[in-house]
């Protein structure tokens, strides 16, 4: 039944999306500046302006690939884990620790972090899954509670026991250079992170749609009573996709670390885990396209920040901006009334041609 | 350890978990409401947070803190129904709706803030320090010891919130309106079929949570702290769906829920003052939460096998006799 | 201009869903004041969709609804309700935890002062209509401790309280028993000499037989025309449903038994309302016979079908496959053993809806070794296994990969008994297997059952379906109250009038005669 006119709806809606959103950032540069178009400039042309500009915005991509990959992957098995959020920063503070106090040869250097980092988000993870398996308490509350107490407990032992006193700002000591992911290009903020980046993003396709899984955990995110009676262990899947999704938030706290900073400085919640979440509803839960609305938020984010500095348009602007394409992408009835005209007309099309066939009548009176 | 415990046993102490369970009370019988119509809104947070600079930006526009009140229960009523409206209207996952309305409390807060103030840090050198009337009960605040905890020198809004307690009990069980709010909640299709308009009753349910949620927000500005600054809900919101889940969305549950959190939250804040790790003495409303919401789980979890375990002694009594 | 003497007239109704199917094609439907009017029709015909329009549940793509001769757009239940139509749906739409009154007056509770529920007067009143209408009902009790006949009644009440007319009933005799029926045949007799009009749906012919006036015919979504009840036989009112004459036997060999597969022994089970649904059951299955379970549903099947394939627990009993006990094992246990189940809710635990028609017929062996290659799956494999399927159960769809939720109902029971049979079951359970899908599927799905028993599976068929219980089973128990009582060794000498006495109750076997359905000495 899915025809092309159909397929050709879901872009318009997704055009239209960001359309709206479009229109609403308009309104508010207009309300916040007296030179609209000079906001509009940087928001829009400002990352593209330089290479290094470019390379900044594939930077800022890194980080929220990862939590959008296992956001992607808790949401196709329909768990609302919300903690991507503290397992990027549990994972990055890891994985520093690993890179600062932990002597060794590079590369092995930093597969060893990136692994601590993945470790520590899937243990973290296990305490929202095993909860919601074992007794049905609801993993969006937990994960909402766990995200505050990961960003305490770093907080405790970066400014008791890691931080580097002799700076200003509360932060580690730097990380061994044998830790650090190199960066691409000569001087520029993009690091070799972002081939790790992509490279999970087809390796999370081909765990979702080509293993058993990711079947498994997509088939738990349709019909859970209908997995059960299949045979599929419902409790140990609801516990491994949030796992999956801590190793993933993990592993780009650590790329993160070791590709942007040189030491470990996070003393609040990142926002990653939240932007994850705008790119798994970007891209419909479907990890290949993560990287391509990982892009997308990134070029945005990074507009708004060139706004910021240049003119009087604050940053949080973005938020406004993701939270109306967000709604509206997610929207099922969006333009409906329109999608729904499409459809009786290809069906009375059909059945037209069906009563030419068969030549039917129905519904005289024999009364 | 004793002097912790000595300061514990304080009538100021028990005052404290008052004034910290108030904003988390009102969230939390906001979202019991919406449970009860079958309506998961997670944008507790945000709206709070937005609610509480409008609260104080009104108050300061206008001079009243009143005014200031009105303001915040707008708000909350016009930010629920954009979440009534989008999850409704147009089908987007009302978790998702919740998550944006979030961002919205964050981002949008600052943004405001900054249209407002010029600075995104808080409001207090704009519009300076605006507090709720605090009031003593005249007779009641003479009763030794609970006097002193509950009736004296409490923000107005405290009382509301404990009135609200009751209000919100007495809408669900006694009126029409809590019917059928139940009726919705529990199966939709029947009250549809009667004519109760399904969606009516949940933007109904939206508007009563926004007003409540509306007062918390107002109470953190201006009761709780005298002014808005960045990021000052800290979870409270989430906390307050917790507090709804362990109260069963009873009324009187939801209240003994958030004064566990409250508890909980005064507890971390004296033991700040000592020698204990003050980072994760702060985490502990938290971990209480996810402890909270667990025993609950499994008390629900093993309620069936209880009271068949109860049959089974009866009949095995029966058997006896 | 309408013609008067027509209280409904639905006019030229089209009606098609957002997934494209088209449910109602030109449909007229006209009902005539002060008559019982059957709307007939296979299940999928588009009987209850049409009704859902006239009820304002749905809205019509095309076409006109008259009430009383004048034009109207009734767009939702509060409109139809205003112009006198009330609807008794066949899955109640009653709210569990609130009383019977509340359940009648909600949406126009009294009040108590402006603001409170009056439920004095919410009792008085539904007292007073219960009275009036001989419709008896315990207005204090909760509706979830009620039993299903005074559920109905309860759903008759609240259409009368709200002033309706015009009565619809959903199929309400599907989920009652051969007296309540009567009850509620003359209750409506009653209703009809006051003047109410009733729109009542079903395919039963002969309950159609009995309290009609005139009915109209639906096949395929659109009307077959409109008849006097009076003047047409059975065999033509069958000869428009279904368009050719049923067939009612299933041809099948003589079963011949042999060891046993499925051993329930004195299994118990109490739901949590505390009703003891299920008393010492105990039967057994053999290898190669079709073992049927007949009984108005709510007698205890359910809740054995659910402890078969642990979705819940027994609280005494055993129960083995093959001499080893399958309690508290996981669902892949059981299918590692061969047991096979067609789930009666085929949309909640058949299939997964949003996922393809090869994701669903895999759903039991995605596992299996064949499927995978190392950690990754072999999708020529899973290819070639979903189009064998496909084809073989004669699934009608454009591609394996298209989504289950597209085919029609019957394909979507077809997708289910696909992965069901294919898996080489030793044990089949057949929950329903044929509830609410076209005869050309039902016919295949049943040919198929009796195959594979002869093949030597041991199948379990609980079915509703009474002529679908005696055709196909071997031998065959009655449920009541959650007890087996009677045991037909050979359902080829039996008696339908008799078997319905044994369905409601009013006779039983002896212990002895009922043990012999375990086969042990």
């Amino acid at each position: 039944m899915k025809s092309k006119s159909l397929r050709l709806f879901g872009y318009v809606r997704g055009a239209a999306a960001l359309l709206v959103a479009f229109l609403v950032a308009l309104a508010l540069i207009f309300l916040s500046t007296d030179e609209p178009l000079t906001a509009l400039r940087y928001m829009l042309l400002g990352p593209a302006a330089s290479w290094s500009k470019i390379c900044r915005v594939l930077a800022y991509m890194i980080p929220i690939t990862f939590t959008g990959l296992g956001t992607c992957i808790m949401f196709s098995a329909n768990q609302f884990n919300l903690a991507g959020e503290g397992c990027i920063s549990a994972g990055g503070f890891v994985g520093a620790l690993v890179a600062i106090y932990c002597p060794m040869p590079t590369v092995l250097h930093q597969i060893v972090c990136i692994l601590a980092g993945a470790v520590i988000g899937g243990l973290i993870m296990l305490i929202p899954g095993f909860l919601k398996t074992k007794w049905g308490v609801s993993e969006m509350v937990v994960s909402l509670m766990l995200n505050y107490i990961i960003l305490d407990v770093t907080m405790q032992f970066l400014t008791q026991n890691f931080a580097d006193r002799s700076q200003g700002a509360t932060m580690t000591f730097p990380y061994k250079s044998t830790a650090i992911i190199p960066k691409i290009f000569e001087g520029e903020q993009v690091s070799y992170g972002i081939f790790i980046a992509i490279a999970m993003a087809v390796l999370c396709w081909f765990f979702l749609y080509r293993t058993r899984w990711g079947y498994a955990i997509r088939m738990v995110g349709i019909n859970k009573e209908f997995s059960q009676y299949s045979g599929i262990k419902v409790g140990a899947i609801v516990i491994l996709c949030q796992v999956v999704g801590g190793i993933l938030a993990g592993m780009g706290g650590v790329v993160t670390q070791l590709g942007y900073f040189s030491q470990y400085r996070w003393t609040a919640l990142t926002g990653y885990g939240w932007d994850g979440i705008t790119l798994a509803i970007l891209a419909g839960n479907n990890p290949i396209f993560i990287p391509i609305a990982a892009f997308f938020v990134a070029y945005l984010q990074y507009g708004c920040e060139l706004m910021n500095t240049w003119t009087t348009v604050p940053v949080e602007m973005m938020d406004l901006i993701s939270v109306v394409i967000f709604l509206f992408f997610a929207a099922d009835q969006f333009l409906s009334g329109f999608r729904q005209k499409l459809v009786v007309r290809e069906t009375q099309k059909e059945l037209a041609e069906k009563a030419v066939q068969t030549g039917r009548k129905g519904g005289e009176e024999h009364v | 350890m004793s002097n912790i415990l000595s300061s514990i046993l304080t009538t100021s102490f028990a005052a404290s978990i008052i004034r910290i369970m108030v904003p988390i009370l009102f969230a939390a019988l906001a979202a019991s409401i919406t449970e009860k119509a079958g309506v998961v809104n997670i944008g507790l947070e945000g709206t709070m947070s937005l609610c509480a600079l409008i609260a104080v930006t009104c108050a300061w526009k206008s001079g009243s803190t009143f005014v200031g009140v009105l303001g915040a229960m707008v708000l909350g009523v016009l930010l629920s129904l954009m979440i009534g409206f989008f999850a409704f209207k147009f089908k987007t996952d009302i978790i998702l709706c919740g998550i944006a309305v979030n961002t919205l409390g964050e981002g949008g807060a600052v943004l405001l803030l900054y249209l407002l103030t010029g600075s995104k840090g808080d409001t207090q050198t704009v519009m300076g320090a605006w507090n709720l009337p605090r009031v003593t009960i005249p007779v009641l605040s003479k009763i030794p010891v609970i006097g002193e905890i509950f009736f004296t020198n409490q923000s107005v809004l405290t009382y509301v919130a404990f009135l609200c307690v009751l209000l919100v009990w007495i809408l669900l069980y006694k009126t029409p309106l809590g019917i059928r709010i139940r009726a919705v909640g529990e199966n939709d299709h029947a009250a549809d079929s009667v004519g109760v308009g399904v969606y009516k009753i949940k933007y109904i349910s939206l508007i009563l949570c926004g007003l409540l949620c509306g007062m918390a927000g107002a109470y953190m500005s201006m009761s709780y702290m005298t002014m808005f600054s960045k990021g000052m809900i800290a979870g409270r919101g989430f906390i307050a769906l917790a507090a709804q889940a362990m109260g069963r969305g009873e009324p009187v549950g939801v209240m003994l829920s958030s004064l566990l959190f409250g508890f909980a939250q005064a507890l971390a804040n004296y033991v700040k003052g000592t020698n204990l790790p003050a980072r994760l003495v702060e985490a502990l409303p938290y971990v209480v939460t996810i402890l909270g919401i667990t025993i609950y789980a499994i008390s629900t979890f093993n309620k069936a096998r209880k009271i068949r375990a109860r049959q089974e002694k009866k009949e095995q009594k029966k058997a006896a006799a | 201009m309408q013609n008067n003497e027509y209280v409904v007239g639905m006019r030229g109704i089209d009606k098609i869903y957002p997934n494209g199917i088209a449910a109602n094609q030109g449909v007229d439907f006209l009902v005539k004041k002060g008559e019982i009017h059957a709307l007939m029709g296979e299940n999928g015909a588009g009987k209850s969709t049409l009704m859902k329009m006239l009820f304002g549940m749905e809205q019509p793509t095309n076409g006109e609804i008259y009430i009383n001769g004048e034009k109207v757009a009734i767009t939702s239940p509060t409109v139809a309700i205003a112009h006198g139509i009330g609807m008794v749906h066949q899955h109640f739409m009653l709210v569990p935890s609130l009383t019977v009154a509340e359940n009648v007056v909600l949406g126009m509770e009294p009040k108590k002062g402006k603001l409170f529920v009056d439920f004095r007067k919410a009792i008085a009143l539904t007292e007073e209509y219960s009275k009036k209408f001989n419709l008896e009902v315990d207005p204090n009790a909760k509706v979830m401790d009620i039993p299903v006949g005074m559920k109905q009644k309860v759903e008759i009440l609240k259409a009368l309280v709200r002033g309706a007319k015009i009565l619809i009933l959903d199929e309400p005799t599907a989920v009652l028993t051969t007296q309540e029926t009567a009850e509620l045949f003359k209750e409506l007799i009653h209703l009809k000499e006051q003047g109410y009009t009733i729109i009542f749906i079903s395919h039963k012919l002969k309950e159609i037989k009995e309290i009609t006036d005139r009915m109209t015919i639906l096949r395929g979504g659109r009307s077959m025309g409109v008849y006097n009840t009076a003047d047409t036989s059975e065999q033509e009112i069958s000869r428009l449903m279904v368009g050719r004459d049923v067939i009612l036997t299933v041809q099948k060999e003589q079963a011949q038994p042999r060891s046993p597969v499925l051993q329930v022994r004195d299994l118990e089970f109490t739901n949590d309302w505390n009703r003891k649904m299920l008393n010492k059951v105990s039967f057994t299955v053999r290898k190669g016979e079709i073992l049927g379970i007949a009984g108005v549903e709510g007698n205890g099947q359910r809740e054995l079908v659910d402890i078969l394939y642990n979705f819940s627990k027994p609280d005494a009993g055993s129960v083995t496959v093959d001499g080893k006990s399958t309690l508290g094992l996981h669902q892949d246990k059981l299918r590692d053993m061969g047991i096979s189940l067609i789930p009666e809710d085929r949309m909640i635990y058949g299939i997964a809806d949003s996922a393809s028609i090869e994701e669903n017929v895999i759903s039991d062996r995605f596992d299996e070794k064949k499927f995978n290659n190392g950690p990754l799956f072999n999708m020529k494999a899973i290819h070639k296994e979903s189009e064998r399927l496909v084809e073989e159960y004669q699934v009608l769809c454009k591609s394996p990969q298209q989504q289950v939720k597209m085919l029609s109902g019957g394909n979507i029971q077809k997708v289910v008994v696909a992965r069901e049979f294919s898996s080489e079951p030793a044990l089949i359970i057949a929950d329903q297997p044929t509830r609410g899908i076209d005869v050309g599927a039902t016919e295949f799905i049943r040919k198929k059952l009796v195959e594979l028993s002869r093949a030597g599976a041991a199948v379990l068929l609980v079915s509703a379906d009474l002529n679908e219980v005696i055709e196909l089973s071997d031998s065959l128990v009655v449920f009541h109250g959650g007890e087996i009582v009677a045991y037909f060794e050979d359902t080829k000498k039996m008696d339908e009038m008799e078997m319905g006495e044994y369905m409601l109750g009013l006779k039983r076997q002896s212990p002895e005669e009922v043990r012999r359905v375990v086969h042990e000495k």
